[in-house]
């Protein structure tokens, strides 16, 4: 490839196997979480349960880390030119430092196991690095002429979100690990890790993602370009003034950034619905309908965090915690898995010269139907949970149910792939066309 | 000042326009109008595909010296467009709303998973390699993309 036209050859395709491996593990940690749920009954006490914390890095790291490293692999050619050099090697290293940090993490936080913790945060640490050092080197490869979207940018701000994210959980970690001594106290510092993780990676990623997807995929008007422009680089910015005024302990000022946060992640998700009202598509599926109610959490988790702010009841971090992670983001993902693994394996089928069945023969509608209406009926369980500690345990259920559910749906794609003659040799592939 | 990407980008979205009419029609399983939509869909997207392989890419297989770089990715995927629009009138001719409901959600993916890397990567390309002759080049591919020009 030349330098003149660097990542546009299209012909570095990661190989089916390299998103699927993150996808396909993503919905064993829900498991996990369910599981969690059921058997420590008092999870949903409080924000600071060692069950609480083990359960939301469950999510965030084993199943939203996973699916969005999966995720960009095949999104950032398409949207901005940037190819991974060697995709399957970069797999093959992240997936599994990933895997096993997010059991350690999760799995020293509900323990009590400082190790363990820490353990964990450096092996997310190693296998984060890693990705970022590939995702750096593919947008430096990429074309210098650039389009009218601002995700190219947005996606890259979202990279630098998850960097200060993982960096703060990786000081929490050593801090609770070797008793490093902080200019800050530790559940300020808590919240400036959730915070950036909240917005400055996981609703960045989302943002940037939705900039293209939601216009292209479901037929709407565009966002408003003076949105689109400021929103993601806003955010870094209140995000980065937040974090001074926390370590400043400038708390008026610190309460004040934070609604502004709040104010953006609601006017993101306000903007999206409103979009989504104008789809000229008549007839909207049930991924459709779950990114709607994912981008409703999101509304929702941003004013319980926005009453956060000026009360004291318990019950709000949790409420917003929940609705975030599970309404908004698992909500968002899985509607996201069910478009992009059956294209997937229709596009490798076709570029292997095999004829493919259609994306709604590979996925058939009525199991991702029961399947997204078992999330949002998780969904309400959590919430109920928070002021009906037994409901726990059927929550814990649910989202079992959910992600066993999710798992099966997903592998009934993979089998289809299969029987349709997909094969998991790339060198086979290769004989084929590439595009993507 | 004429952009290449603003005119072409702005034909994606007039083709999806003319996508969604005609998907909505068969939904609603009303055929003759479907009928109809469907033809001028597949006719809207066969101009948008024909000006770009006969005006756009050679002009810029012919300036960047690249004929195995992305223009040729992108005739590629305009073969496997062409080929779904086939099953699509296929499950048309034969009435059958389910396996078009499929064919259009294959389509609709593939068709703006190709738009998108046209409008963040070649159009942009275009716009910059181009430059010296891009306004008469819009004007031309605007010419041939008449039918949704404002009258």
């Amino acid at each position: 490839m030349s330098s003149a036209n660097p990542g546009l050859s299209y012909d570095d395709a990661p190989p089916f196997s390299v998103p699927l491996r993150y996808f396909l593990t993503a919905p064993l940690f829900g498991i996990a979480a369910g599981a969690l749920l059921l058997i420590d009954g008092n999870a949903l006490g409080s924000r600071w349960s060692p069950a609480a914390l083990g359960a939301v890095h469950l999510v965030a790291t084993g199943i939203m880390l996973q699916v969005m490293l999966g995720a960009l692999m095949q999104i950032l050619p398409v949207v901005a030119g940037a190819t991974l050099l060697t995709p399957l090697r970069t797999a093959r290293l992240t997936h599994p430092l990933l895997a096993g940090g997010s059991v350690g993490l999760s799995w020293g936080l509900w323990q009590g196991h400082p190790g363990a913790t820490l353990a964990g945060a450096a092996l997310l640490a190693a296998g984060l690095i890693i990705f970022l050092l590939a995702a750096a080197l593919a947008f430096r490869r990429a074309p210098s002429a650039r389009g009218r979207s601002d995700t190219p940018r947005d996606l890259r701000l979202a990279l630098i979100g998850l960097l200060v994210t993982a960096a703060l959980g990786v000081i929490l970690a050593t801090t609770l690990a070797r008793g490093l001594s902080l200019p800050i106290d530790l559940p300020a510092l808590v919240n400036l890790h959730a915070g950036w993780a909240w917005m400055g990676w996981g609703a960045m990623l989302v943002a940037a993602t939705s900039w293209v997807i939601v216009p292209m995929f479901q037929i709407t008007p565009a966002y408003p370009q003076r949105l689109t422009r400021i929103w993601a680089p806003s955010v870094l910015i209140l995000l980065a003034l937040w974090s001074m005024a926390a370590i400043a302990s400038l708390h008026g000022i610190g309460i004040a950034l934070a609604g502004l946060l709040c104010a953006l992640a609601i006017g993101f998700g306000a903007t999206t619905l409103r979009l989504q009202a104008r789809s000229r598509r008549s007839t909207p599926d049930a991924s459709f309908l779950a990114f709607r109610l994912a981008m409703a959490s999101i509304i929702a988790g941003a004013v319980a965090i926005l009453a956060s702010l000026v009360t004291e009841a318990d019950a709000l971090p949790l409420l917003a915690g929940i609705l975030i992670l599970h309404g908004g983001f698992v909500g968002a993902i899985s509607a996201m898995l069910y478009k992009i693994v059956p294209f997937l394996a229709w596009l490798h089928l076709t570029q292997a010269r095999i004829k493919a069945p259609n994306v709604k023969k590979l996925s058939p509608d009525l199991p991702v139907r029961r399947q997204l209406i078992t999330h949002a009926a998780a969904l309400a369980l959590l919430l109920g949970s928070v002021f009906l500690p037994l409901l726990s345990y059927a929550a814990g259920a649910a989202i079992m149910l959910e992600f066993g559910w999710l798992l099966g749906n997903l592998a009934r794609i993979v089998l289809a792939w299969q029987k349709a003659g997909g094969r998991w040799n790339p060198a086979a592939a290769a004989e084929g066309k590439k595009y993507v | 000042m004429s952009l290449i990407s603003s005119l072409m980008t702005q034909d994606h979205r007039d083709c999806d326009h003319e996508f969604a009419l005609a998907e909505s029609l068969v939904a609603r399983r009303d055929w003759d109008a479907a009928a109809k939509a469907v033809n001028a869909f597949a006719a809207a997207l066969e101009m948008h595909f024909s000006a770009e392989e006969e005006q756009l890419f050679p002009r810029f297989e012919a300036v960047t010296g690249m004929t195995h770089g992305p223009t040729e990715v992108m005739r590629g995927e305009h073969a496997d467009m062409r080929s779904i629009i086939a099953n699509l009138k296929d499950a048309l001719a034969r009435r059958d709303a389910d396996d078009f409901a499929g064919e259009a959600e294959t389509l609709l993916i593939m068709m703006q998973q190709h738009n998108m890397k046209e409008e963040n990567i070649l159009y942009p390309m275009c716009d910059a390699r181009l430059a010296t002759e891009r306004d008469a080049l819009t004007e031309a591919l605007g010419q041939r993309i008449t039918r949704k020009m404002p009258a």
